[in-house]
């Protein structure tokens, strides 16, 4: 089965069956907020995609030209003009590109073997994937874990020590830490792999199904695999994790000293409430409720940064892929890789919007 | 201020005078609120007030690289791979004081040159080779002269030197290193400069160089003025066109509103470095296009805050605006929304900028924009980073100066943050 | 201290930060609170009756700098952070000002209720709770069944209910209740007040009661306090504080209600404006909108003392301490 769709399913099917759940029990007013925000989400693809369209066509330069250089002659680059249907009007072109987009016709690439698109993004995609959740991870834990340790202590030392550290981390390029931490941890400490998803030799003995490698070793119980694979994941998340752990350490913080400020914290201290009890269970679960919004939009960040980190580590996922294409003036990578992109982000902000009316009562009822 | 009516209690007029002028320093009184901020802030104002140091400092290196760049950053000053603080051995050419020579060159003409080495040592290659190249630049130039050596060989640096002395060789090359350990036997004999000219005059560089020998301090203050350039003009972009559409989204209503901020929210959730790559990867190579480029990511969040600030002023202030002549309300608007916008606005252009450099060095790193020679932090990273076994300071102190340079921006607009939040004000 | 009375005040001062420096919202208060009773605490936007309420159970943002709260028997001032947190909600409990931001916004009312009698009560289990919480809503006259639900679903009133409630869950000794039927309607609010004299009737419970209002007052007071800038100037029974006022300041909070008879004369105003608490005037606060104001008003500080023999109405004015004062001063 393609390596996409699968992923696609790990987790999409939970998704799903949680969305069908809430769709069901939840109240009338769930159930069109849910509706609307589905419907919402095509619009908003449609946006992204038209842009990439704009981008890429409409602003000057003939894609044709800078990818074959100066070594095709004309009646190749005509032919290659034709195939990509670049001498039809604009609005035929535009429409013909929708289509592509609806039925998930990448192409195929335009050098390296003229695989398709499709293949190479199922098998790039997981990869990305793979690396960007549990940096997510890292990064969430961090800075919502720290964030409310500053946001309590606030005005006094550990509160101002946490913010440098935020910042001082969030203001690093990310490329340098990774680079930093190759060299220290991987070339003078040898702790880690320098590069890679895992190591050349192992990688003889898995089987791909997912292309999520710690999946796929654990599916085919390869622990030579597994500890490699994860071995090999640890530089990039942290790089990765510890940049993000920044922007949610301040935004964590931020929304958990507002919501202190609320006449209903300062009541339940007045019922005599632990004062831990009151951070956690009462200030830091109402404080989340805005976090959630804004996770949704540091994926963006994700994203960006995975693009980065993936050209740094070798990593060679949906980012690593992008750069490549472009170097290659691959025109039509370029394109279905940055609608891919787009439709990933459709989706997690629609799985974010429909978490947040599920966590927030006030919308529900 | 009441104005007293009743004059019979007044001071003297001088004395009303200077009471006047410290009532006005008082209402005026920025230093006093300053420093009563600074009480009530705590640490946020020293976060701002280093900030701000950081940041005028360094727009002070970005206007003026020249003075405190000791080199050009595009040309080769010194030998490849030198680390910060290390004095390279090169091959020098030893003359005796007094002698009006400066290098090779000096000694072209027709005759034959006598020349002190020690056998086998690198410096009589070193020596030979220059001679030929010398030549063959001076002949292709149409200059007639040769630069011809008589090789003497020595066995030990003493010898040399000392025929160097009594004058039985007109000039010696050797190590510099060596030299250096017995230069005080000969008070006589000075470095005249590397046999190779082109490896700059044997000093030690404070970040070292990279592989084409350029110093790699002189290209980091260099950088500082293409990164702030970009971080700048970006977000000045990204603010032209996103506070006039807020306005106008927020101001209008309506269907406008709702398309436009459907696009902006779109285009917000995108992943701004993806976008920028595309279009930078479209545009081509130049700085202009990179500004571009990562003006269009910002665009969105001057859009958001503007059209919601508008949005709620233009709530409250409606009522009494339609109560009051038609005319006045543009300038109602004007005078209420411009205070409550402006502040926010600073904020956020403060860390756009920040956000904006580590976006162009991340498009440098990946070699999108910028011409390859240009001394660009994000470029000497991607470089460097090939080589960084070897030479761990051609990325580090490029990086470092970004991390300074974003922090000082991030660090400016966090405590404007917190001290102009009215929340968390005043608890 | 005798033995009806609750809550012995004595002495206390409490400030707090401000950008301009510290605040003396609270100057040397003394006050008893009787069992059983319900005491009002009135007094301009500022006076510190607010700050007072607060700190009644140590509560931020105002510090205590000086004097005793001597909450039967134990000083609040002197126990451990633990055993405060202990009296909070259990004995002393709060009702606050805005009903519509005083209840967690995703908590339901039961976990309100049985989360608060849990803590004090840990041994409790949690139908136990429940069942506890369910007695003390309907006593309140809030339908059981609606406890599941959550703050945004019910009104104005019924939230300020559920804070009485979550007050009374425990034992409940003293309830002080801040401004709370500010932000509620007419109606509303006259049922309120009928349902705080139901509790102190029929539960004993002793309310002190912080208002602006001197209307409310009127209604369900026992006893009332009179402050100004931050000091005690008159306590007097309900009763004696309307027919025998005695401080100017109470007297011209009394005239400045607006009257229903009122027959084209003009509503009274008081002179002038509440001082400001970072430069007090000199001698009585009160002395530069007084219209009875005499020379020693703005020298001296006139002392809180009873002004009749039995104790029970004082008041702190050189109008009716003259005598005893103007002998110490010659001497």
């Amino acid at each position: 089965m393609h390596p996409l769709l699968l992923t696609f399913m790990i987790f999409g099917i939970p998704a799903l069956i949680g969305l069908l759940y809430v769709f069901v029990r939840g109240t009338p007013s769930l159930r069109r907020y849910i509706v609307t925000r589905v419907a919402l989400t095509i619009p908003m693809v449609l946006i992204l995609a038209s842009l990439v369209f704009l981008v890429l066509r409409i602003i000057p330069g003939d894609p044709v030209t800078s990818s074959l250089g100066p070594k095709g002659s004309p009646e190749v680059k005509e032919q290659m003009r034709a195939n990509l249907g670049l001498n039809d009007p604009i609005i035929v072109q535009y429409l013909s590109f929708l289509g592509d987009v609806v039925t998930l016709d990448f192409g195929d690439a335009m050098t390296s073997g003229q695989r398709p698109v499709v293949d190479e993004l199922g098998e790039k995609f997981p990869a990305t994937i793979e690396l960007i959740v549990p940096a997510a991870l890292v990064a969430l834990t961090i800075g919502v874990l720290f964030g409310t340790f500053a946001a309590v202590r606030r005005k006094r030392a550990s509160d101002y020590g946490f913010r440098l550290f935020s910042v001082v981390i969030y203001s690093m390029p990310v490329f340098w830490l990774g680079l930093l931490l190759i060299l220290v941890f991987g070339v003078w400490l040898g702790w880690a792999p320098t590069g890679g998803r895992i190591d050349a030799v192992i990688n003889t003995t898995l089987e791909r199904t997912t292309n999520m490698l710690t999946v796929d070793s654990l599916i085919s119980l390869n622990w030579a695999a597994f500890w490699s694979a994860l071995h090999h994941l640890v530089l990039p998340t942290l790089t990765l994790g510890l940049i993000l752990s920044g922007v949610f350490l301040r935004l964590t913080r931020i929304n958990v000293v507002e919501t202190n400020e609320e006449d209903y914290i300062a009541a339940a201290r007045a019922r005599g409430i632990k004062e831990r009890t009151v951070t956690y269970k009462h200030a830091l679960k109402n404080a989340m409720i805005p976090v959630v919004t804004l996770i949704g939009l540091q994926v963006a960040i994700l994203l960006g940064g995975a693009v980065l980190t993936e050209t740094v580590f070798n990593w060679p996922g949906m980012g690593r892929y992008l750069v490549e294409r472009i170097g290659l003036r691959d025109f039509t990578a370029v394109q279905s890789t940055i609608v891919m992109f787009a439709v990933f982000v459709a989706l997690i902000s629609l799985a974010v919007d429909i978490l947040y009316s599920l966590l927030d009562p006030r919308v529900r009822y | 201020m009441a104005v007293d009516l009743d004059t019979k209690d007044q001071p003297p007029p001088e004395e009303q005078a200077l009471q006047a002028w410290e009532r006005d320093l008082e209402h005026i009184g920025i230093m006093g609120r300053l420093m009563a901020g600074r009480k009530w802030h705590g640490a946020d104002w020293w976060f701002v007030a280093i900030a701000i140091v950081m940041v005028a400092g360094f727009i002070f290196v970005a206007l003026f690289p020249g003075l405190i760049a000791p080199f050009n950053p595009r040309e080769q000053v010194g030998p490849r791979l030198l680390a910060p603080g290390e004095t390279p051995d090169q091959d020098v050419l030893i003359l005796r004081v007094g002698e009006p020579a400066a290098s090779l060159v000096d000694f072209a003409g027709d005759e034959r040159i006598p020349t002190g080495v020690v056998r086998g040592a690198p410096a009589s290659e070193a020596v030979r080779d220059q001679a030929d190249r010398i030549t063959e630049e001076l002949n292709g130039g149409g200059d007639e002269r040769r630069v011809r050596l008589r090789v003497a060989r020595f066995e030990t640096l003493d010898e040399v030197l000392d025929a160097l002395v009594v004058g039985d060789v007109a000039l010696a090359a050797a190590s510099s290193l060596e030299f250096e350990a017995v230069a005080d036997r000969y008070p006589d004999l000075f470095v005249a400069g590397p046999v190779d000219s082109d490896q700059g005059g044997g000093q030690s560089f404070l970040m070292g160089t990279n592989q084409l020998g350029q110093d790699v301090f002189s290209r980091v203050i260099w950088g500082t003025r293409i990164a702030l350039i970009i971080g700048f003009s970006a977000s000045l972009f990204s603010l032209a066109l996103g506070v006039p559409l807020g306005l106008l989204a927020g101001f209008a209503g309506g269907k406008l509103d709702r398309v436009l901020t459907m696009i902006m929210d779109s285009l917000y959730a995108f992943p701004g470095l993806i976008l920028a790559i595309a279009i930078a990867a479209v545009l081509g190579p130049s700085i202009f296009n990179i500004i571009m480029a990562i003006a269009v990511l910002y665009i969105p969040t001057y859009y958001r805050i503007v059209r919601g600030q508008t949005l709620s002023t233009k709530e409250g202030l409606f009522v009494e605006a339609a109560r009051s002549l038609g005319a006045k309300v543009r300038v109602i608007l004007t005078r209420y929304i411009f205070p409550n916008v402006v502040p926010s606005v600073a904020i956020i252009f403060s860390v756009n900028i920040a956000d904006a450099i580590l976006t162009g060095a991340g498009l440098s790193f990946l070699g999108l924009g910028l011409p390859p020679t240009t001394p660009d932090w994000g470029i000497d990273i991607s470089r460097g980073a090939p080589l960084m076994n070897q030479a761990w300071w051609i990325i580090t102190f490029p990086g470092i100066a970004v991390m300074l340079l974003v922090l000082a921006f991030t660090l400016l607009g966090e405590g404007l943050m917190e001290i102009f939040n009215p929340k968390l004000r005043d608890r | 201290m005798s033995n009806d009375t609750l809550y012995a005040i004595k002495d206390l001062s409490v400030e707090y930060a401000t950008r301009q420096g510290n605040v003396r919202a609270v100057d040397a208060v003394d006050l008893d609170i009787r069992r059983g009773e319900i005491l009002g605490l009135v007094g301009e936007s500022g006076c510190g009756k607010s700050t007072l309420g607060k700190a009644l159970m140590r509560m931020p943002p105002g510090k205590v700098v000086s004097g005793e709260l001597l909450f039967d028997g134990t000083d609040l001032t002197k126990i451990s952070d633990k055993q405060l947190r202990q009296i909070r909600g259990a004995r002393i409990g709060m009702v606050f000002q805005d009903p519509m931001t005083s209840l967690n916004p995703i908590q339901k009312i039961v976990d309100h209720l049985t989360e608060t009698i849990r803590t004090h009560q840990p041994k409790r289990s949690e139908a136990d709770a429940r069942l506890r919480a369910e007695e003390i809503v309907d006593r309140l006259g809030i339908r059981a069944e609606r406890i599941d639900e959550y703050p945004h679903q019910f009104s104005g009133g019924m939230r300020q209910r559920i804070m009485i409630s979550l007050a009374l869950a425990l034992r409940g000794d003293l309830v002080i209740a801040d401004e709370p039927t500010t932000a509620l309607d007419v109606i509303v609010e006259a049922q309120f007040l009928d349902l705080l004299r139901d509790l102190k009737n029929e539960l004993g419970v002793t309310i002190v009661l912080i208002t602006h209002n001197i209307g409310v007052v009127a209604e369900i007071a026992d006893r009332v306090a009179v402050m100004y800038a931050g000091k005690l100037v008159e306590l007097a029974s309900v009763h004696d504080l309307f027919d025998s006022t005695k401080h100017p300041y109470s007297k011209g909070l009394l005239r400045s209600v607006p009257n229903i008879d009122l027959d084209g004369t003009d509503l009274y105003k008081m002179s002038g404006a509440p001082p400001n608490l970072l430069a007090l005037p000199s001698g009585c606060s009160f002395h530069p909108r007084c219209p009875e104001v005499m020379d020693i008003c703005s020298k001296v500080e006139p002392p809180f003392a009873p002004v009749e023999a039995d104790g029970n109405h004082a008041t702190a004015c050189w109008l009716y301490q003259e005598q005893s004062v103007s002998v110490e001063l010659r001497s």
